[in-house]
Formats: structure tokens, C-alpha cells, sequence
């Protein structure tokens, strides 16, 4: 009897042995990623500083078109076409600039809501409406009739829109970004 | 005749019906109040379009109030009511006194905060005329004379005027409660009816003629006009 209850305290002793070194390995896991997390690493703030620069890129191209609507005198080759080709482009890479992670929990100061990561379907969906729509702009500069310009500029500015109504924080227009 | 009557009639002896604000004071003041509330509103809730709209009405308003302070009635005039720091500082001893007469239009305190308004709602309109809208959907008119990131600056001030003229709304309904409880003075009536209760030998009110409101009104609109096109004509 004293045998075998040494066996199973033995036996319990070597499991608890090896389950301490799990859980401290789980623990160090887990410690180093909540670092990891809460601490932004130089990559996270580069991710995010530069998902801002292209995106305030984005709207600087879209905003030199709608001057040139407003100008009434449209300067296609020089102003237009080429910024609607920016849009088209930067378009092209914006979902991968949301890696999860570099939201406001990096540390970073960014306006990107949790949000984009708990909807992601939803978020991505908008995304790719955006590309749609920025192809669309730089077919429509591409073919240069002012009135057709003038609803896609719309057309983009909504799709711009339905994101940043959603995943981008309201303190976005009470703070200065720049 | 009851008691009441009575003592009614005795207080109200030797007293009239005066004219205080004219029409168009009354009718800038409370669309204005309409104004700033919708572009609040569409502001919060980044309804731009109408945000817009709301803005060069007020824009509109502001304009007309600038030239009615120049030509319009007695009381809607700047020179009428715009006081030097001693006069102001007269006034501000005694309003802790419940029997100062009622000052006919502004009184010394109240002009500040008018022109204080005046002056505020004017450059956060001006600030909004130039700010870009990050959508690039509904900037300001004014806005291709600035670059995106200036414009972005500028939408931000106007945010941050726009609290400040807040606090100085809040002030200005303040000082009107104030005046309603300790004083014992209703300023809303008057500005309703445009008439309150004072003494038969206090002078009246001069009213300005309509048609130089007409003109106002057709220079104000082109103005605005102008504005919203960003002056490229």
C-alpha cells in the first residue's frame, strides 16, 4: 500500500515536474507575445507610419482632381491622369497595409479601429470595392470627359468614405494628424 | 377688478410697448441658431453635403448682420451699442444690482459677447471654406488655394474654433438666464416679439427702410455665390 502510494506521488511528482516546465514555457510564450503586442516594434511603427503617408497620398491625388474640377479648366495630362493613376496603384496594395496587429493596440498612435480585424470580411469587402473603383477612375481620366470624371470622383470619394465612416476613429477630425 | 388686476395696472403705469429689435434682427438671430445647430449636427455626423449648404447660409447671415450693424436699425447698429472699456467696466459693477434700468438694445457686457460671436462664427466659416474633407467628397470651396495637408490643418481649426465659440454660446445663454432669474429681465421675449415693456420717455427704436435690406441681400448673395465657386468664374 505505502508502495504504491509512493509510485503515485512519484509518478505525480514527475508529472507535476514536467507540467511546470510546460506551463512555464506557455508562460513565457504568452509573456513575450503580450510584449510583442503591446510594445510596438520598430517594424509596427513603420507599417503604420507609412500606411498613413500612402494613404495621405491617396487623398492628396483625389483632391487634386477635385480641384480641377472646381478650376473648370481641367488639366488632364499633367494633373489628372497621373493622380488617378497614384490612386489606381497605391489601391492595389492598400488591404495588405492592415496586417493584424497594427491596429491601436501596437501602441502606435493610429486612428484604425479594432474593428477592421473583428469585421475583416466586412472591411476587406470595402477594400476591394475601393479598387474597383479606383480601376474605374483611372479608365475614366484615361478617356477624359469632364462629366464622367466628375461622378467617378464621387463614386471614389464614397468608397473612401464607407471605410473610413466605419474603421476610422471619430477623435480622427477633433485631433491634428499632421 | 381683482387685487391682482390692480396691482398689475399700478406697475404697468407710465409704461409702453417698445420697439427693441426690428424683423431682421430677430429673423439673422434665429436662423442663425438654426444654422450653427444643422452645421453642428451634419459636422458630428460627417453629413458634409449638407454640412455645406448649412455653412453658406450662415455665411449668408453673418455677411447681412455685418452690413445691418452698419446701416440697419438703431439697435442692430455697431456704433449704437459697441462700448469703449470704461463705460464697459460701468456696467459690469453694476450687475450685481437688481434696479438698473433695462439698457434699450445691448447693454455694455452684451456687446462683447455679441461681437466675441460675431467674430467667432465669421473664421470658423472662413477656416471651413478652406478645409479639405478627407474623402476629398465635400471640401471647402476654398479649398484648391491650399494643399491636402494644409487643408487637412485647416479642418482641424475649424473643429477647434468651433468648440471655442461653444463655450461662448454657453456664456451667452448664461448671461440670459442670469438675467431672467436674478434680474428679473426676460431678453427672449424681446427678441421674439421684437417688443418689450419700458418707460413711456425712453426713446424708440429707428427703423432702417426694407430696401436697404433688399440690396444687403442681393450683394450678400453674390458674395456667397462667389465663394461657393471658389471665385473661378
Amino acid at each position: 500500500m505505502a508502495i504504491k502510494i509512493a509510485v503515485l506521488v512519484g509518478s505525480w511528482f514527475h508529472m507535476s515536474a514536467l507540467g511546470f516546465r510546460y506551463v512555464a514555457a506557455a508562460a513565457c510564450i504568452a509573456f513575450g507575445l503580450v510584449v510583442l503586442e503591446s510594445v510596438a516594434g520598430p517594424a509596427e511603427v513603420a507599417q503604420i507610419k507609412s500606411r498613413q503617408d500612402k494613404l495621405r497620398d491617396m487623398g492628396g491625388a483625389l483632391k487634386a482632381i477635385n480641384d480641377e474640377l472646381k478650376k473648370r479648366r481641367i488639366d488632364w495630362d499633367n494633373t489628372v491622369v497621373p493622380n488617378a493613376q497614384t490612386i489606381k496603384d497605391r489601391s492595389g496594395y492598400l488591404l495588405n497595409w492592415f496586417p493584424r496587429g497594427s491596429g491601436p493596440e501596437s501602441g502606435v498612435k493610429t486612428y484604425a479601429l479594432p474593428a477592421i480585424w473583428q469585421n475583416n470580411d466586412d472591411f476587406v469587402t470595402l477594400g476591394k470595392l475601393a479598387q474597383v473603383e479606383a480601376a474605374k477612375l483611372n479608365q475614366v481620366a484615361l478617356s477624359k470627359d469632364a462629366n464622367a470624371l466628375k461622378a467617378q470622383v464621387e463614386a471614389m470619394g464614397k468608397a473612401c468614405k464607407a471605410c473610413h465612416d466605419g474603421y476610422r476613429s471619430p477623435d480622427s477630425e477633433k485631433e491634428d494628424e499632421n | 377688478m381683482t387685487s391682482t388686476e390692480s396691482r398689475m395696472d399700478a406697475a404697468l403705469a407710465g409704461t409702453a410697448e417698445l420697439r427693441v429689435w426690428d424683423l431682421p434682427v430677430r429673423i439673422m438671430h434665429w436662423s442663425l441658431v438654426i444654422g450653427i445647430g444643422i452645421c453642428w449636427w451634419t459636422g458630428l455626423h460627417n453629413e458634409l453635403e449638407y454640412h455645406l449648404y448649412s455653412g453658406y447660409a450662415i455665411l449668408w447671415i453673418v455677411l447681412m448682420r455685418l452690413y445691418w450693424g452698419l446701416v440697419g436699425s438703431s439697435t442692430a447698429r455697431f456704433v449704437n451699442f459697441v462700448r469703449g472699456p470704461k463705460a464697459i467696466l460701468d456696467y459690469a459693477s453694476t450687475l450685481h444690482r437688481r434696479d438698473t434700468p433695462h439698457t434699450h438694445g445691448h447693454n455694455a457686457l452684451g456687446a462683447i459677447s455679441i461681437v466675441l460671436m460675431m467674430g467667432l462664427v465669421l473664421a470658423v466659416v472662413i477656416l471651413g471654406l478652406f478645409a479639405v474633407d478627407v474623402d476629398g467628397l465635400h471640401s471647402g470651396p476654398l479649398s484648391g488655394y491650399v494643399t491636402f495637408k494644409q487643408g487637412r490643418h485647416l479642418a482641424h481649426l475649424h473643429y477647434y474654433w468651433f468648440t471655442i465659440l461653444l463655450w461662448v454660446i454657453a456664456l451667452h445663454l448664461a448671461a440670459v438666464i442670469f438675467y431672467f432669474i436674478y434680474k428679473r429681465k426676460n431678453l427672449i421675449g424681446p427678441m421674439i416679439s421684437g417688443k418689450r415693456r419700458g418707460d413711456v420717455g425712453d426713446t424708440e427704436m429707428k427703423i432702417a427702410p426694407l430696401w436697404r435690406l433688399a440690396i444687403g441681400a442681393v450683394v450678400a448673395t453674390a458674395i456667397v455665390w462667389a465663394v461657393s465657386i471658389g471665385f473661378y468664374f
